[in-house]
């Protein structure tokens, strides 16, 4: 008879860091989730009156909180880069791999995870010009944000390109979470979809609407 | 009349130096009830001896005849041509070596599997074959009947985009089989054991919840929910590692 090994001597415990890792990986992602909304919500002020924007970016500015914070924000986007980074295929042959095998499958979330990686390098990129851009020209004030945009179409088409990118990078992220950890189960999974598919419509349509504020905003 | 379907099928023999991978055509009327596993019969019977399928209890039981059915992973004899188009492509499953055109060795791979993640129970208490057996509660044993329902067709790693770009990833099969010993009373491995076998990027830290395997598995197990349980468990494994250092 076999002699079974494992229960028979005293396990040791293990130090892989894999798991950590997936944590941190969660966890920068959920950081990011929450900055996103309330970042978005902050600007999206703009909407309600440019006074409460200038308010409320004044306020960080005074305490501080945004000339500490932005760059900290910044390290937790490069961290969150790093971390999820550990799954993305990089090289030519993992990426023809994982593309053959969602034209193949026509399986939705497969796709969904191939855009998620594609929008992460996208907003790795225009989110770092994004964040040198406004943190190195501080005050934020929503007449200068208005001038930015007038002076120069370029950046409105920038921030067209980049806000819905970032809103449908968050969702998918978000869902996946949901399902990945079992936050939501299998009698959840379509309503989660449907109401993930919500989110991206509701804050696309937010952003998208802050930037023509910004956009027709007499200068 | 029936519809007349169309089937395109890969062919390739790695054991003849001649054979290139190729597509190749047949056609066949369709009949009542007709599943794929008739149907690759019928052309084996009667236009070409020469193709290579695997096949055992046309029930949905042996998992014998999982294969790529119009790009989705799935079993022969489950499969209706009455819910396919009239054109329908049949390649062999991903990941697994292949033998000759739909067939593929999925024994090998599941063989290594079972060794990794040791899949027997883990006991110090010898067998004695005269007492009676122990008991288990009906909740207990319905659970682990429940993930015991894999019929190992592949179909759940030919689908998972991780196994496609990591070999030594275990797959939805090989995760849940752990599940399976660790609600098993009577497997005496501890936690620490556990997540020797799949705390890791190899098993349930490589997962990158795609969930194809819960999509495509023809059992329609839970792995969505088993997948999510035991990354949550291995997760605060983790976490009770890390901060004991």
């Amino acid at each position: 008879m076999q002699v079974p090994l494992t229960a028979n001597h005293q396990s040791l415990r293990n130090h892989r860091l894999d798991g950590v890792l997936d944590w941190a990986q969660m966890l920068s992602g959920v950081g990011l989730i929450l900055f996103m909304w309330a970042h978005m919500l902050l600007v999206g002020s703009v909407l309600l009156s440019p006074g409460i924007m200038n308010g409320i970016a004044d306020f960080f500015e005074s305490s501080g909180m945004a000339q500490v914070g932005g760059p900290l924000i910044f390290l937790l986007f490069l961290g969150h880069f790093v971390l999820a980074a550990r799954k993305i295929p990089f090289r030519l042959e993992g990426q023809k791999t994982i593309l053959e095998q969602a034209k193949l499958l026509h399986h939705q979330d497969t796709w969904l995870w191939v855009v998620q990686a594609t929008t992460a390098m996208v907003i790795l990129i225009m989110g770092a010009i994004h964040m040198w851009a406004v943190l190195s020209d501080l005050p934020i004030v929503a007449l200068k944000c208005a001038e930015t945009l007038q002076k120069n179409s370029g950046w409105l088409l920038f921030y067209l390109v980049l806000a819905p990118l970032v809103h449908v990078h968050l969702g998918i992220g978000l869902y996946r979470i949901a399902v990945k950890w079992g936050f939501v189960g299998r009698a959840g999974r379509k309503g989660l979809k449907r109401f993930v598919n919500l989110l991206i419509l509701v804050s696309v349509g937010i952003s998208v609407l802050t930037l023509f504020r910004f956009w027709f905003m007499t200068v | 009349m029936g519809r007349l379907l169309k089937f395109n099928i890969f062919r390739y023999n790695p054991q003849d130096p001649e054979s290139t991978p190729h597509m190749e055509s047949f056609v066949l009327e369709e009949t009542d009830s007709m599943t794929l596993f008739i149907v690759l019969n019928r052309i084996r019977e009667e236009q070409d001896p020469s193709l290579q399928f695997d096949f055992c209890c046309r029930a949905g039981i042996c998992g014998s005849c999982g294969m790529v059915i119009n790009g989705r992973p799935g079993l022969a004899c489950h499969t209706k041509t009455k819910d396919l188009p009239e054109e329908i492509t049949l390649l062999p499953l991903p990941v697994f070596q292949l033998v000759g055109d739909l067939s593929v060795d999925t024994g090998s791979w599941f063989r290594e599997l079972y060794d990794t993640v040791e899949s027997w129970i883990h006991t110090k208490k010898q067998f004695d074959p005269n007492a009676p057996e122990e008991r288990m509660e009906d909740a207990v044993a319905e659970s682990i009947y429940e993930l015991d329902r894999c019929i190992e067709c592949g179909c759940c790693v030919a689908a998972c985009g991780t196994a496609r770009m990591r070999p030594d990833f275990l797959g939805a099969a090989g995760i849940n089989k752990v599940g399976r010993f660790l609600i098993d009373p009577r497997d005496e491995r501890t936690e620490q054991d556990y997540y020797e076998i799949i705390g890791n990027d190899m098993g349930i830290f490589g997962c990158m919840g795609l969930l194809a395997c819960e999509d495509v598995c023809p059992k329609h197990m839970p792995l969505q929910d088993q997948l999510g349980f035991l990354r949550r468990k291995m997760g605060i494994t983790a976490l009770k590692n890390f901060f004991r250092k």
